[in-house]
């Protein structure tokens, strides 16, 4: 047999694999925990984000070492979560999610933060077969790959720009916005922005004559100068200002704006507008009104719930300080994989899949039960909420009505008209 | 025969991290023809990384074309518009590593708005084949075998007498009647090629492809930190550069991910003042001083 | 019109910003031929320093500006005595100089991650938001402000090259390193001061950018790039060159947006640069680069 020849190499190791799977079988040790692997961007562009998943990661599964672990059929197991650092880089991502299966021998993984980084991580546990839950990848692109092992608690960016529309459309109905309204789309060029910017416009598609997008650009991150774009905004004459914008953009983008004396009906950023980073950096005077869809909300602990449980667990770990979504997510995503093991009763990665597939449970995100539609590649569907801020530096939730703490202002009164 | 064992005890992650290395090696020496051979350091290589993975994945998703000739296509189209920097191959030092610094972020802008192409901030995303991922091991030794040799060959022959005969100074070059434009244009399109081909590769390997990541400039700087770091300008140099960046990534990311930047800068400092010639210079000091003991005794 | 008096306005207070991040990046280079690629680095340390100050002492940050000066300055000589010293001049010291002040910038940057943390940063002063009006725009108060400062820095550049002793000196060193040595000059000393002057510019640059912009310890890249843009134009070490170059760029930018959606207007910048580097090495108004 001549070994240098690739198939005669691959067969020796076939073989050998073979009985390399033959042996663990007879001496396989008692199962000592439930062993969950993650990667998450500790450092580079997304570590600040990157820290508040792990928050919520590490209270979901001290909570459950706690209580003593996870009931795994007749067991009690302690779960326990490998976590390294994928440095906001999608190779690394992906290396180390090969490292975590393949080496480190992990069950189960759970998600990065990032749409790109999940994207590419995804493909690896879609490969080995591993069950991958993830709360920080909204893109819509990542579930129409047919994917059987994803499932994403977070509900598609697009949902976003649909809930502010709908937010909007009430108000126009009630009289409070011009018909029809001309719109500024700003969004930044990423899948996140691309993902918003679908939601507004499909809205607007279909409500022929109610809207005009007179502005539609996208803008690099990370920019310096808006001020031309923002001048072709003024020119434009809108009623309607809709940008999606990460928290540095936002703040530059806000700035010109207000010094650029711009006022608008309606203003949003998309998921930004409460942020204490933005309010410190704009001043509550400047952000007043502006409106941000979000995928949870700790104002959602008003009423008794999961959310209520959430919140004040938090609290009680990190200091008396307020979750974000970023945490809730985190912490779902870990919930959710925890309860699918314990109805499977077992760590086999297809039982618990199988139970992923089915599930529909009762937790903290607004709207019904959490499920992963197939037909919907698995992604939770779950409403966002809007949020308003105030003139007292407050951030009611104004949108959907059943969660609504405050009621929401059209035609900003800060505006001359 | 000793290969064997190491070669079957590899684990999965084991084999897929040497696959990811292949991929650095050959984009790394054929970087180096232009950098060390040449003398024109690139910062913009990521450009032809970019364009040859965007290629082999389209023509990956158009029709089934077997993956090697998508790459191989891919990399023809990445070396042609290599030579779109043509132009800037006058220019000498710092002016050459500048303007492709300008080349490699207005092809990323570009690329990224040409959405149709890259899938703009969504990139790309290809079939899985577990199959090929794993046999994409067999093809990254391969095409760094090829790659070497060529590098080896190049540097022995003729032709690497010339290049370095226009790196070390273009007008006595070109009164000796070495055709500086023709040589660099060949370069740089072979260089590109090459680089390209690592892209179509790295597009079937991940199956998602992104244009922010792949044109980034952390990538074309990491051309530059591996042939660095290994020895700019020699043979062996781009292959332990290249090993050693990615292992070195790999352990420090898994174990002091806050000092990954820091060590990699320190490494650069360290090799810049104490030896140009990167752990092939180091190497070679070694060598001598063995020998030189062994001479005594 | 009055769009066009908008945009204009806007390309003037956007030409302020790039000239400031400029300049430091063409002294350097136009009397030591080194082309600091830390330069991102240093511009980020300084909108740190300027953070601090206002964040712990509470002080207000155009105010701060001779404290950033100082501790930029000292950053630079240090820089220089440390580092750029052992590198050999000329061409052939370029590739090595940009891997080195390259790997300092990757030191900076962890130095900052570990100090500060990654998360996103900014300075916030009562001038924040603030605006006047001028020829029927209104325009930010903090952006008329680095107008200002960004336009004093040539004439106080200039006027210390010209009237000084040490000015001269420089001057001279940049012109022939060699003869200077000759005459007495201790050439090495001139190196590391204006290695000093070109960190100090660009420490205040990073101060003011930390008024206008959020930033982060991964920031100096754009910054980075576009500096290049305008050194190149202007030809590699003319201040007055730098100062037109930064408008023209500044202008075309802006403008821009007129013919191309707004994502492409940064590419604007790069395409000029390798234009400029192609067709007119020297820069719109410098000298002959071509080897």
């Amino acid at each position: 047999m001549n070994l240098a020849r690739p198939s005669s190499l691959k067969a020796l190791m076939a073989a050998l694999a073979l009985l390399a799977v033959g042996l663990p079988a007879q001496a396989a040790p008692p199962r000592a925990r439930v062993s969950v692997g993650a990667t998450l961007p500790l450092t580079g562009s997304e570590a600040r984000i990157g820290g508040f998943v792990k928050e919520g990661y590490e209270l979901a599964f001290e909570e459950v070492n706690k209580a003593g672990g996870l009931q795994v059929g007749n067991q009690k197991l302690p779960v326990a979560l490998t976590l390294l650092d994928d440095a906001t880089n999608q190779a690394t991502a992906v290396s180390l999610a090969d490292k975590l299966i393949n080496s480190d021998k992990v069950d189960f993984l759970l998600g990065t933060y990032s749409s790109h980084l999940i994207e590419a991580q995804s493909t690896v546990a879609e490969q080995y077969k591993v069950p991958y839950l993830q709360g920080g990848g909204g893109a819509t692109k990542i579930f129409k790959r047919g994917f059987k092992y994803l499932f994403g608690t977070i509900s598609p960016v697009e949902l976003l720009g649909t809930t502010l529309m709908t937010w909007i459309d009430q108000q126009q109905k009630a009289g409070k916005l011009p018909k029809p309204a001309k719109i500024a789309l700003l969004w930044e060029n990423t899948a996140h922005g691309k993902d918003f910017r679908k939601g507004v416009s499909d809205f607007v598609a279909q409500n022929k004559g109610a809207y005009i997008i007179s502005v539609d650009e996208s803008f690099a991150l990370d920019g310096k100068d808006f001020s031309a774009l923002l001048g072709k905004v003024k020119a434009a004459k809108v009623d309607l200002f809709l940008a999606d914008a990460h928290l540095p953009d936002y703040i530059t983008m806000h700035r010109q704006y207000v010094a650029a004396g711009l006022c608008h009906k309606v203003v949003s950023y998309g998921a930004r507008g409460s942020e204490k980073g933005a309010i410190d950096a704009l001043g509550v005077e400047n952000v007043k009104y502006v409106l941000s869809g979000v995928w949870w909300s700790s104002q959602l602990a008003a009423k008794p719930g999961p959310s209520r449980d959430f919140v004040t667990a938090f609290k009680a770990r990190y200091g008396g300080r307020d979750p974000e979504w970023f945490q809730a997510l985190a912490y779902l995503s870990a919930k959710t994989l925890f309860a699918a093991i314990q109805q499977a009763g077992t760590v086999d990665r297809e039982a618990v899949r199988q139970k992923l597939a089915t599930m529909k449970i009762k937790s903290l995100l607004p709207g019904g039960p959490l499920e992963f539609p197939a037909a919907l590649g698995q992604q939770a569907q779950n409403p966002f909420v809007v949020q308003q801020n105030t003139p007292d530096g407050k951030s009611p939730i104004i949108f959907p009505q059943d969660v609504a703490t405050g009621t929401g202002v059209a035609a900003n009164p800060k505006c001359a008209n | 025969m000793a290969v064997l064992p190491l070669v079957l005890e590899l684990s999965i992650y084991t084999h897929n991290l040497m696959t990811l290395t292949f991929l650095s090696v050959a984009g790394a020496l054929a970087w180096n023809w232009m950098g060390g051979f040449l003398g024109q350091v690139s910062f913009g290589h990521a450009a032809t990384f970019g364009v040859g993975g965007f290629v082999a994945a389209r023509i990956v998703l158009w029709a089934p074309v077997p993956a090697p000739l998508a790459w191989l296509a891919g990399g023809l189209v990445a070396g042609v518009f290599a030579l779109g920097a043509h132009p800037a191959l006058r220019l000498r030092g710092p002016y050459f590593s500048i303007a492709t610094i300008g080349l490699g972020e207005a092809t990323r802008l570009l690329f990224t708005y040409w959405e149709d192409f890259t899938g703009g901030s969504s990139g790309l995303s290809l079939p899985i084949e577990t199959a090929l991922k794993h046999r994409l091991y067999w093809w990254g030794l391969g095409l760094v075998v090829v790659v070497t040799a060529a590098t080896w060959l190049i540097r022995r022959s003729g032709l690497g007498l010339q290049l370095l005969a226009i790196k070390a100074d273009v007008d006595a070059a070109a009164d000796l009647g070495v055709s500086a434009t023709f040589y660099q244009d060949l370069m740089i399109a072979l260089s590109g090629a090459v680089v390209g081909v690592t892209g179509g590769m790295w597009a079937s390997y991940f199956s998602f492809i992104e244009p922010n990541d792949m044109f980034g400039f952390d990538r074309s700087i990491g051309f530059v930190l591996m042939a660095v770091i290994g020895g700019v300008g020699t043979v062996l140099g781009p292959l332990l550069g290249a090993v050693v960046f990615v292992l070195l990534r790999q352990y420090l990311l898994a174990s002091y991910p806050q000092l990954y930047l820091g060590v990699y800068g320190l490494l650069l400092i360290f090799i810049i003042l104490f030896e140009p010639l990167g752990l092939t210079g180091l190497l070679r000091r070694l060598w001598r001083r063995l020998s030189a003991l062994r001479g005594k005794a | 019109m009055d769009r066009f008096i908008d945009l204009a306005l806007s390309a003037v207070l956007l030409a302020g910003l790039y000239a400031t991040m400029a300049y430091g990046l063409g002294i350097i280079y136009g009397v030591l031929r080194v082309v600091n690629l830390a330069h991102g680095g240093v511009i980020m340390m300084g909108a740190y320093m300027g953070w601090v100050l206002h964040r712990k002492l509470g002080v207000d940050p155009y105010l701060s500006i001779p404290i950033v000066v100082a501790a930029s300055y000292l950053l630079g000589v240090a820089m220089y005595r440390v580092l750029v010293r052992h590198l050999p001049r000329g061409a052939a010291g370029g590739p090595a100089s940009l891997l080195l002040l390259f790997g300092f910038w990757l030191v900076l940057r962890n130095g900052a991650y570990l100090l500060f943390t990654g998360d996103d940063q900014s300075i916030t002063t009562a001038w924040s938001t603030s605006s006047v009006v001028v020829l029927g725009s209104q325009l930010s108060v903090s952006r008329l402000a680095v107008l200002a400062i960004g336009s004093v820095i040539p004439v106080g550049l200039h006027l210390f090259l010209h009237r000084t002793h040490l000015g001269r000196a420089i001057r001279a060193v940049a012109q022939n390193p060699d003869s200077c040595t000759l005459v007495g000059v201790d050439v090495e000393r001139i190196y590391a001061i204006t290695f000093g002057i070109g960190t100090a510019l660009a420490g205040v640059a990073g101060l003011l950018s930390a008024t206008l912009f959020a930033f982060n310890p991964g920031s100096g890249s754009s910054e980075l790039l576009k500096s290049f843009v305008v050194v190149v134009l202007g030809g590699m070490g003319s201040v007055p060159g730098t100062g037109l170059a930064a408008l023209i760029l500044a202008v075309v930018e802006v403008f821009a947006i007129l013919v191309l959606p707004s994502y492409l207007t940064s590419a604007v910048g790069f395409v000029m640069l390798v234009l400029v580097l192609v067709i007119r090495p020297g820069g719109l108004f410098g000298h002959r680069v071509l080897g």
